[in-house]
């Protein structure tokens, strides 16, 4: 809604706007020109953080032996559940949005009623459980959980209830099995959807930190949040610290780059209304 | 010959007698008839059941329990219950937390509302801001924890002290105050947080109808007055979500309590989660952890219900 506005109005809304880009981009501009610093600590300077700047500190992190590995444990942590995702909460969504069997409301009402517990309690008995299966410090204790989740699920059965029935029904009527009419017309016809939960889950697995730091012991198997936090408690130099930072920042920055339309109707979605 | 779709006109007598099925050909039939139903679905409980459902009802079962992860589990029945309620740092760490959501929840409520109001006004630049409050969301908060190391730096090389120093202020030493660590703390999340509250209240913005604006002008009502007298309270719902999420999440703070304090100066940031954490997965005592988890459980609970029963008795205002 474009109003009026006067003057004084325009001036005061820019200057807060102003005021507030600024405040929002200080952090990250310390972060990207900190991790170009030669020196190893923070001096508040704006000559300084603008002086001559060196790639050193991203040549040193990425040959540090374990960083790598985290970036690679990371990209597994969030890329395969976005592809089971991707496959299996429309699969879900599908099946409880045009199908019947016995006992589907309440199924429905009591995985829905689960997303309100937290995590951390769940992980405690989970971490118990891994623990017997002999799967901790393994990727199963993160990728096998995260196979499917019912908020994804709640999604693409709201979003599939959005498109006519007579569209999958024309493909039973030409002779397709319920295989087919999934793969070749409701992935498809998903499209928007899916790529909303799939850039919400690569996010919030991406920057997730407690369950991995519970179930993952090694330093070999940390993702990049756990890595960096405990970097940044045995590695004392500034640049090499922020250097971390930004290439762990770079992949969720991209994607929400990409995808913000997607992203945004993922964080609507997950208040479920 | 048999007609395949008797109708009404046929009269009850002309329908096809079939002898009656017993339950076991009605589930055969049923399982027949939505095979691919099933199929999908069975695997799924299996998982839900395994991963999710039964962890929860286990978990019940385990506040009853010593369960160290070395040696044998031991029923205790209501000790860690007792033990909680006496431990001074379940009282803390709630007291923290309550603290923690005081600073954090109506700041980033009101930032979001405000940065929303801005957006909505559509003008040149609003898209740029309408992105920027959005990266520290979808950013780690390990990544804006690490940052925020520095801003705050207890010497005159943190930031914040040297832009507080430019007006004469002294360096304070944050993170070893007990009040301005979990001050500073809290703006690491209201910074993290309200461009993700901006977008609830941007859409709770676009819904409202502008004839609504439009009759207050002949009114002669100015801006700050259609805020306060038509936005504000049409978003009625908006505020009490946004309360109730943040809320919620300020009580499953945790991310920078580990990477900046660990808890500390003294316990004064330690919040139920990274009690919690220090519990179960330092000191290895699950049964108790559980407890603690059960606390923070309850908190969440009744703050859903809430919400439920006040959203789902929502009037409309237009």
């Amino acid at each position: 809604m474009v109003r009026k506005f006067t003057v004084p109005q325009l001036l005061l809304l820019y200057v807060a706007m102003v005021i507030l880009v600024f405040a929002y981009l200080v952090p990250f501009s310390l972060m990207v020109l900190g991790s170009l610093r030669k020196s190893i600590s923070f001096i508040p300077d704006l000559g300084y953080m603008f002086s001559e700047n060196t790639l050193e500190n991203f040549a040193y992190i990425i040959r540090r032996e374990l960083f790598p590995r985290w970036f690679l444990n990371s990209v597994i942590f969030a890329v395969v559940p976005v592809l089971t995702q991707a496959v299996l909460c429309t699969l879900i969504g599908y099946v409880f949005a045009r199908k019947n069997f016995v006992g589907k409301g309440t199924i429905f009402w009591i995985m829905v009623s689960m997303i309100i517990i937290p995590t951390q309690l769940l992980v405690i008995p989970q971490y118990i459980l891994f623990d017997r299966l002999d799967w901790i410090d393994r990727y199963w204790a993160i990728l096998v959980p995260d196979l499917w989740a019912i908020l994804g699920v709640f999604f693409a059965r709201q979003y599939l209830q959005t498109i006519p029935k007579e569209i999958d029904e024309a493909a039973f009527l030409d002779g397709a099995n319920d295989w087919q009419v999934f793969f070749r017309m409701i992935m498809p016809l998903c499209a928007p959807a899916i790529a909303t939960i799939a850039t919400f889950r690569f996010i919030a697995n991406w920057n997730d930190l407690f369950r991995p730091l519970i179930f993952m012991l090694s330093e070999r198997m940390f993702p990049l949040p756990v890595g960096l936090a405990a970097l940044y408690s045995i590695e004392g130099n500034f640049g090499v610290q922020m250097a971390a930072a930004t290439l762990a920042f770079v992949p969720t920055f991209t994607i929400f780059l990409l995808f913000q339309r997607f992203f945004t109707q993922g964080v609507q979605m997950s208040a479920l209304d | 010959m048999t007609k395949l779709n008797p109708t009404l006109a046929d009269g009850p007598q002309a329908r096809p007698t079939q002898p009656p099925l017993t339950w076991w050909g009605r589930a055969k039939r049923e399982l027949r008839r939505n095979s691919f139903a099933y199929i999908v679905m069975l695997p799924v409980l299996v998982h839900f059941a395994l991963f999710e459902f039964g962890p929860f009802v286990f978990s019940f079962v385990l506040t009853f329990m010593d369960w160290p992860l070395i040696g044998a589990p031991k029923f205790v029945g209501f000790a860690n219950w007792q033990a909680s309620f006496g431990d001074p740092l379940v009282w803390r760490s709630l007291w923290n937390t309550t603290l923690f959501a005081l600073y954090y929840v109506f700041p980033t409520i009101a930032l979001g509302f405000l940065l929303a109001l801005m957006i909505s006004s559509d003008l040149p630049g609003t898209r740029l801001l309408r992105i920027m409050v959005l990266v520290p969301f979808v950013t780690s908060g390990v990544i804006v924890a690490g940052i925020w190391q520095y801003i705050f730096k207890g010497n005159e090389n943190g930031l914040f002290n040297f832009l507080i120093g430019q007006f004469g202020a002294e360096p304070r030493a944050y993170f070893s105050d007990p009040t301005l660590a979990m001050i500073v703390l809290a703006s690491l999340s209201i910074f993290r947080i309200s461009g993700y509250l901006m977008i609830y209240y941007l859409a709770g913005l676009r819904s409202i109808p502008r004839h609504l604006y439009e009759a207050a002008e002949i009114d002669g009502a100015n801006g700050w007055a259609t805020v306060w007298y038509i936005t504000l309270p049409l978003l009625k719902p908006i505020h009490f979500f946004v309360a109730v999420i943040t809320t919620i999440g300020a009580f499953q703070v945790f991310e920078q309590m580990y990477v900046i304090t660990r808890g500390g100066p003294a316990f004064a940031t330690t919040t139920i989660v990274y009690y919690l954490y220090q519990v179960g997965f330092n000191m290895l005592r699950m049964g108790y952890a559980t407890v603690v988890a059960f606390v923070l459980f309850v908190v969440v609970f009744i703050l859903s219900t809430l919400q439920r029963r006040y959203l789902g008795k929502e009037v409309s205002y237009y």
